[in-house]
């Protein structure tokens, strides 16, 4: 008599593709109706290509829903989920398109797939409070010392050489005339991704304001993230940060004394 | 309907209840259907923003009671105790008047396999679910439900008829049985077990929650069919029956109509919980007619 962890082994290599002659074995053996696993097979896969599609809509969409299928049955295979919750699954199918030689002809796919997992992370992320004015108030002393700021979680920022936001609207408008009319030559972009009330807000930013946003909600201390900036508009860009909400908390380890 | 608002200790009365999909957020919220109570896939409101806002905004209409699909009750490794935790949250969030699981596993080796899978009814399979069953009541310190599965294969080692596992795990662990009608219809089709026994066999005592939901027939290749548990469609005619012989053994429980595929209005949910009504409240006649 097969063990509960041997029939479970079993049956999750045969529901994942890793069969092995010992675990069909088993499997043959123990079950009434092997052959029927693959009806769980498919309402796993079933569920888990939706829970792409979700994530995934427009990829979906520049590439067709049968070529998706396709993708997703083999990066499913490759990258199952690690925990119950599928609000984040797939966070590495950008880099899975990336790699995925059927679709290497649609450069700006991967990320098209990046700025979409920036837009599902922020529609699913916690629920955080953002900074209020009264915690404020100290800023002015301390913000001479290395400062460092917490962003909301639901903060992305990406970057491209494709002009993927462009893209990623007319796709899911279904505007085919404005798809056709975007350059893919035209210079990058460098986007900020964020969660406002009810919807989620994808915004470019120039280049210095995105390098700044990326030191600041990695964590960077003040000083070094405007001496990375390079600029004198850095000041104002965090204080819209703050105005806006994209911060939700502060720390300051070692405050230098002014 | 007044909308006046629920306590969080408000029992979840005798009626029929709608499974709430994010399709139906919106309609819901506009003009709230006149159900005793709404009950949601924990796993969905895991997260922030929009969704976790409708089910709190839901929350001050109705009792909610909160389902899960991924805990892995029947895992051989354990169970996943972040996902535990993550369903605590949400229940302190949410403060639910039920919370259940599922008779089954969908965890092995830490990967997720999205489906919940059957499980050999053995004493090992017995011990592993209800020392589970232990951990997620001690962690949310409260009572569960257990639901019964629906399946399509059995286990040739399996020792343990299902009503008698689930009527185990209840006495065991002192949870109660949420108990899916459709789902003891279909692996009764499938099995050729008689699914009028298997209710008559359920201890009425701990039956908190019935579930009613629609399955499909597909017809197999070599002769014969199989029933599909797909939650795409009304309930079947002969789940009705077997529901109304459940009223009769269990007396009236709260019971949800539950939908996920092919997602109609809302509006046809509603008339699923009306028929439902109707049927509790022919068995409360029925009852006070004897008792006269």
């Amino acid at each position: 008599m097969p063990s509960l962890l041997e029939v479970q082994s079993a049956m999750r290599a045969q529901l994942l593709d890793e069969a092995n002659p010992v675990a069909a074995a088993l499997l043959a053996e123990a079950l009434t109706r092997a052959d029927r696993l693959s009806i769980y097979r498919n309402t796993s896969r079933i569920a888990l290509t939706n829970t792409l599609r979700l994530n995934y809509p427009a990829v979906q969409r520049l590439v067709g829903e049968d070529f998706f299928a396709a993708a997703a049955d083999i990066f499913i295979t490759k990258e199952p989920p690690r925990m119950a919750w599928l609000d984040f699954y797939g966070a590495a199918f950008p880099e899975f398109l990336e790699g995925f030689k059927p679709a290497a002809s649609l450069l700006y796919l991967p990320d098209v797939a990046r700025l979409e997992r920036a837009v599902s992370r922020a529609l699913h992320a916690a629920d955080a409070k953002a900074l209020a004015p009264a915690e404020l108030a100290e800023l002015p002393q301390i913000a001479q010392g290395s400062v460092s700021f917490v962003p909301h979680p639901s903060v992305g920022l990406l970057s491209s050489k494709y002009p993927v936001d462009a893209i990623w609207r007319a796709v899911l408008a279904g505007d085919d005339a404005a798809l056709a009319a975007i350059d893919l030559d035209s210079d990058g972009v460098w986007l900020l991704v964020e969660r406002t009330v009810g919807t989620v807000e994808v915004t470019r930013l120039n280049e210095r304001c995105w390098r700044f946003a990326e030191a600041l909600f990695a964590g960077w201390p003040l000083p070094d993230a405007l001496e990375h900036a390079d600029s004198d508009e850095a000041p104002a860009w965090l204080a819209a940060h703050i105005a806006a909400g994209r911060v939700v908390g502060f720390a300051s380890s070692k405050v230098r004394k002014s | 309907m007044a909308l006046a608002t629920i306590r969080c200790d408000d029992p979840i009365p005798a009626k029929a209840g709608i499974g709430l999909r994010f399709p139906h957020h919106e309609a819901v919220l506009e003009g709230p259907p006149d159900v005793a109570f709404m009950e949601v896939h924990t796993e969905n409101y895991m997260g922030g923003g929009t969704p976790l806002r409708c089910l709190e905004a839901v929350r001050r209409n109705y009792p909610v009671s909160l389902h899960g699909v991924g805990l892995s009750l029947g895992s051989a490794e354990g169970l996943d105790q972040a996902h535990l935790d993550r369903i605590r949250q949400v229940a302190e969030r949410i403060e639910p008047a039920l919370m259940s699981e599922h008779i089954a596993w969908s965890v092995s080796n830490g990967t997720y396999l999205a489906d919940l899978l059957p499980l050999p009814m053995t004493e090992e399979a017995l011990d592993v679910v209800c020392r589970h069953v232990d951990q997620m009541q001690s962690t949310l310190r409260r009572k569960i439900l257990v639901e019964n599965p629906s399946t399509y294969m059995q286990f040739r080692h399996s020792t343990i008829p299902e009503w008698e596992f689930m009527t185990a795990v209840a006495a065991r662990t002192g949870c109660d049985i949420l108990c899916d009608i459709n789902n003891i219809f279909v692996s009764a089709k499938n099995h050729g077990w008689d699914a009028s026994a298997y209710v008559a066999a359920l201890p009425r005592e701990v039956i908190g929650e019935i579930h009613l939901a629609g399955h499909s027939v597909r017809e197999l290749a070599g002769g014969g069919s199989l029933r599909i548990d797909d939650h795409g469609s009304c309930v079947a005619d002969g789940v009705w029956s077997l529901y109304a012989e459940a009223l009769r053994r269990f007396g009236p429980i709260p019971t949800l109509i539950e939908w996920d595929n092919n997602i109609p209005p809302v509006e046809v949910l509603v008339a699923q919980a009306r028929h439902a009504d109707a049927l509790i409240g022919k068995e409360i006649e029925l009852r006070h007619a004897v008792a006269a």
